[in-house]
């Protein structure tokens, strides 16, 4: 969105990093089809051993990818607050593991259960900025028509969804400029006075209204052309150009997250490191 | 499912999206995900369930791509309530229904949580041993004041309780948070429905799937006529005209002469009387049939890679030469790149390609030039007057100008032919003039002071991208400055940081002797997309919003239509009845209300026909002239600008030249 002061690193988005490597040539398929199995893992087995090793995971695939340091927008300074707040309070809870330092017993479980969903967390957002690093948007509406083939089976309208897909991906940049302009129109007007709670709140709600239904005006309006353009081609059909598959490379990232998953998943089975 | 709904599914998916995606990264936003429910909600009213259900789908995938499996649930909520409220709405049902069915659906989630949380187990014991560890820990802080060791064991004692009964617990939040959000979502869009009841419907062409071979030239018309659905006067005809197989005809004419009807009744549409004459049907997009391009450079793209764009819509199965089409229309190896850095005149150029993609007998180019900049202009022209010599093809080309006409086989006027005729003049097109110091001083005393202003988006990321350098200029009191530059060239960069809406991240931006960004609303700006910066349902409650007058004082907003060459009637019109010219006026009116110190206009031209660019031409140098106003015009074209703007920056690459820029050669 727009920069501003306080957060010097703004969010890029829908936009790969730039640069080419084997992560940017794997199949979008391939990259979507992992995140949710790795998602359903975690949700499955959120151990220390299968988040570690998917984090591990996460960091060497950034490094295959040459994803600078700078991808990552700026944490602002309250969420440290909030994190270290949460840290702290956690701590205080004591419980297995103990550690003696001198005479002070430390008990660490507060805390490790409390590090351990904030590495979760972490991890899935990296899982999950993996892919849009690192994929070209127009590579994504051809995998979802390809991998949902399937869907047909049961008779749900796959085509469709994959071309609302590719259109909405085209339209959301343009929406976004949209809402842009439309936050630096209201920051330009006055604002009506408000003196009593009440006034205050009623100036909100009518602000509110009169930014939504401007922003649905404008969407309105962009989708009866955007419908007159495609019924100028004669209806939906082809999205791409370019052939949508996998590879010999994507077989080789399935085989390593394989290995991954089925290493953490022996670990949290039948091993005393499980953690769940 | 039909063009229209799956437009319409697109872009309220990429609202919804937005929206969620907000309400997901920005801190203390999650109030907004609300909203959210709006698009999903109106999309349920007006379309078929499965057009809510595609919605669902692209922008769910969206949002996870950019927000991770927050976004994507929160996109999941926003169309299950937005569904919800927008289906008890089209029934015609009112608050007390959807009341009931907003506990209905709280319980109905509450279950599927339940059923999550009993299925993940291990994620549900990993959450609760956590959040019971943070109350443990503030217990374990509270026990150590005295006084209060009995409220720490307390809320030991009760929190484990909760968590015995999670599955209540888990039902009742569900019910409380889905109801509350149905409630608001339903009052936001019974709101937003009765704002919209006069947005007009733009949409032009029907799509028609119609057997039997394709064959629409030559076409033959006699006496044509065309009534819009409650019209009261005819918007074309009656004309009688034939359009031959392989000519290039033009067909010039004011606006509301009926130019575009003609296009539509070419293009398919049943004239209200008289007879079209064809070898077969119309095909509109078929393989041989008819291909319309139109006039929104933006809106006419539909893919997000050139190349995919260049076959969008074509049957599965078919093949394209798509490097032979792109090397046509003079866009010669750009297949791999994205639509979004296109300028106006090569995203069109890419709707010719898409359009010859389809081998047309009849390519319909409908004022295809008149949202793009002069050097776009002519590399568009030159590539459809070259269409009807390489291909088997006639063309019809529409336009208002009058040189665009000239390369035709023939010219077909329809001036007179229309009812409501009001303006005869056809626009041409200016050479642009030399670029004039960037420090000349005329009169006044510096107003706005840019020193050495550059800016760079996305700075410290991998995208970081250079749009301005080393700018400097000075804005004197009632100068008129206009900053020339094409597509990419920074200049709306730069009219942020004069607004004071950016804050340009080298240099600085002077309005008396302050940082501009530190006084928002002392420089007004007119955006380009006036109708984005009209915010409420009716003119004059708009201006005395705009202006902060106060609405009752009713001579205040009859001075400010005034000012800008309104009638006060004007004032009780609904914002989407006014047509562009009158919306830029309104606009003004708001803005000049306030007296702003300069006033910024974002190509104050685009899109008008020729008498209303006049007239605010007119206008705007009239106030300059007689009121003092300072004025910068940021535009792409120069045609009339001379008397407004007697000072002309030229920017190029984000940086200021002395001399204008020139095209680059189309082939």
């Amino acid at each position: 969105m727009t920069a501003s002061r306080r957060t010097p690193r703004t969010v890029v988005l829908l936009r790969p990093v730039p640069g080419r490597s084997v992560i940017h040539d794997l199949w979008a398929g391939t990259k979507l089809l992992v995140v949710a199995a790795i998602g359903v893992l975690l949700t499955l087995y959120p151990g220390w051993v299968p988040i570690l090793l998917v984090g591990a995971l996460v960091v060497v695939t950034a490094r295959i990818a040459r994803i600078p340091r700078g991808v990552l927008p700026s944490v602002p300074r309250w969420l440290w607050v909030l994190l270290f707040l949460g840290a702290l309070t956690a701590s205080f809870a004591g419980g297995s593991p103990h550690v003696f330092i001198g005479s002070v017993d430390l008990g660490l479980g507060g805390l490790l259960k409390f590090l351990q969903i904030t590495v979760l967390s972490i991890v899935l957002l990296g899982l999950g900025g993996l892919v849009s690093w690192t994929t070209n948007v127009a590579e994504i509406a051809p995998a979802v028509a390809k991998l949902g083939r399937p869907l047909k089976l049961l008779r749900l309208p796959v085509d469709d969804w994959a071309v609302a897909l590719s259109l909405a991906l085209r339209a959301f940049p343009m929406l976004i400029d949209e809402f842009r302009i439309l936050f630096a129109a209201r920051k330009l007007r006055p604002r009506e006075p408000a003196a009593t709670a009440r006034e205050r709140r009623h100036r909100m709600t009518r602000e509110v209204i009169d930014l939504l239904a401007a922003a649905v005006t404008v969407a309105l309006r962009r989708a009866d052309e955007m419908g007159d353009a495609i019924a100028a081609r004669g209806g939906a059909g082809q999205i791409s150009a370019l052939p949508s598959r996998p590879t010999w490379i994507d077989g080789v990232a399935f085989a390593v997250v394989l290995a991954v998953s089925a290493a953490a998943l022996a670990v949290e089975l039948f091993t005393p490191l499980a953690t769940t | 499912m039909h063009p229209a709904e799956l437009a319409h599914a697109a872009v309220m998916a990429a609202l919804c999206a937005a929206t969620a995606i907000i309400a997901v990264v920005v801190p203390f936003a999650a109030g907004l995900s609300v909203l959210g429910t709006v698009p999903m909600g109106l999309l349920a009213y007006r379309h078929r369930f499965r057009v809510l259900v595609a919605a669902t789908v692209a922008g769910g995938t969206i949002a996870f791509l950019i927000a991770g499996f927050g976004g994507l649930m929160t996109v999941f909520n926003c169309a299950y309530i937005g569904g919800l409220t927008g289906i008890v709405k089209r029934r015609g049902r009112g608050t007390p229904t959807i009341a009931v069915a907003a506990i209905v659906a709280g319980a109905l989630f509450g279950v599927a949580g339940i059923g999550f949380l009993l299925v993940f187990y291990r994620i549900r014991h990993l959450i609760f041993e956590s959040v019971t560890a943070n109350v443990n820990g503030m217990a374990a802080v509270l026990s150590r004041i005295s006084g209060l060791e009995d409220a720490a064991q307390r809320l030991r004692d009760d929190f484990g309780t909760v968590l015995t009964y999670w599955p209540l617990l888990i039902i009742a939040s569900s019910i409380l948070s889905i109801g509350s959000v149905t409630l608001i979502g339903w009052w936001a869009l019974s709101r937003v429905i009765a704002r919209l009841s006069g947005v007009p419907d733009v949409h032009k062409l029907d799509f028609a799937d119609s057997p039997g071979p394709v064959g629409p030239v030559p076409a033959q018309l006699r006496d044509v006529r065309f009534r819009y659905d409650s019209a009261d006067h005819d918007a074309l005809g009656p004309v009688s005209l034939t359009i031959d197989v392989g000519e290039h005809v033009a067909v010039t004419g004011p606006n509301g002469s009926g130019k575009t009807t003609l296009m539509l009744v070419l293009s398919g549409r049943a004239p209200t009387s008289g007879t079209v004459e064809r070898p077969g049907a119309v095909g509109l997009g078929k393989a041989g049939g008819t291909a319309v391009v139109l006039q929104h450079p933006e809106s006419q793209v539909l893919g997000t890679r050139v190349a995919d764009d260049v076959v969008f819509g074509l049957p599965p199965g078919t093949t394209t030469d798509v490097p032979r089409l792109l090397a046509e229309v003079g866009l010669d190896g750009l297949a791999e790149r994205d639509t979004g850095g296109l300028s106006g005149g090569e995203l069109q150029r890419l709707a010719v390609a898409a359009a010859l993609a389809r081998e047309p007998a009849l390519l319909i180019a409908d004022e295809v030039t008149s949202m793009v900049d002069q050097q776009g202009r002519e590399g568009l022209i030159s590539v459809l007057s070259g269409l009807t010599k390489n291909h088997r093809m006639s063309l019809v080309h529409i336009t208002h100008y009058n040189d665009e006409a000239e390369s035709a086989d023939r010219i077909i006027d329809l001036t007179g032919n229309g009812g409501a005729a009001d303006n005869v003049e056809m626009v041409s097109t200016a050479p642009a003039p030399t670029a004039t110091s960037a420090h000349t001083r005329r009169g006044g005393s510096p107003l706005l002071e840019l020193t050495g202003v550059g800016h760079q988006y996305g700075l410290g990321t991998p995208w970081a991208s250079t749009a301005l350098r080393d700018v400097d200029l000075v804005v004197n009191e009632g100068d008129g400055v206009l900053i020339h530059g094409l597509n990419g060239s920074g200049k709306s960069t730069l009219a942020w940081i004069m607004a004071g809406l950016l804050t340009p991240t080298q240099g600085t931006c002077l309005l008396d002797g302050e940082p501009v960004s530190e006084q928002v609303g002392a420089v007004a700006i007119s955006f380009q997309a006036a109708r984005l910066q009209l915010m409420r349902g009716r003119v004059d409650l708009e201006i005395a919003s705009a202006a902060g007058l106060d609405y009752y004082d009713h001579s205040q907003i009859v001075d400010a239509l005034a000012m800008v060459g309104l009638d006060p009637a004007i004032g009780l019109r609904r914002i989407d009845q006014l047509s562009g010219g009158q919306m830029r006026r309104v606009v003004l009116a708001g803005l000049l209300a306030r007296s702003p110190r300069v006033l910024i206009l974002d190509e104050p031209l685009a899109g008008l026909d020729a008498a209303s660019q006049r007239g605010l031409l007119g206008l705007l140098s009239a106030l300059r002239r007689d009121a003092g106003l300072t004025v910068v015009v940021i535009s792409h074209d120069f045609s009339g600008l001379e008397e407004l703007c007697p000072r002309t920056l030229h920017l190029r690459d984000g940086a200021v030249t002395p001399a204008p820029t020139r095209a680059e050669g189309v082939s």
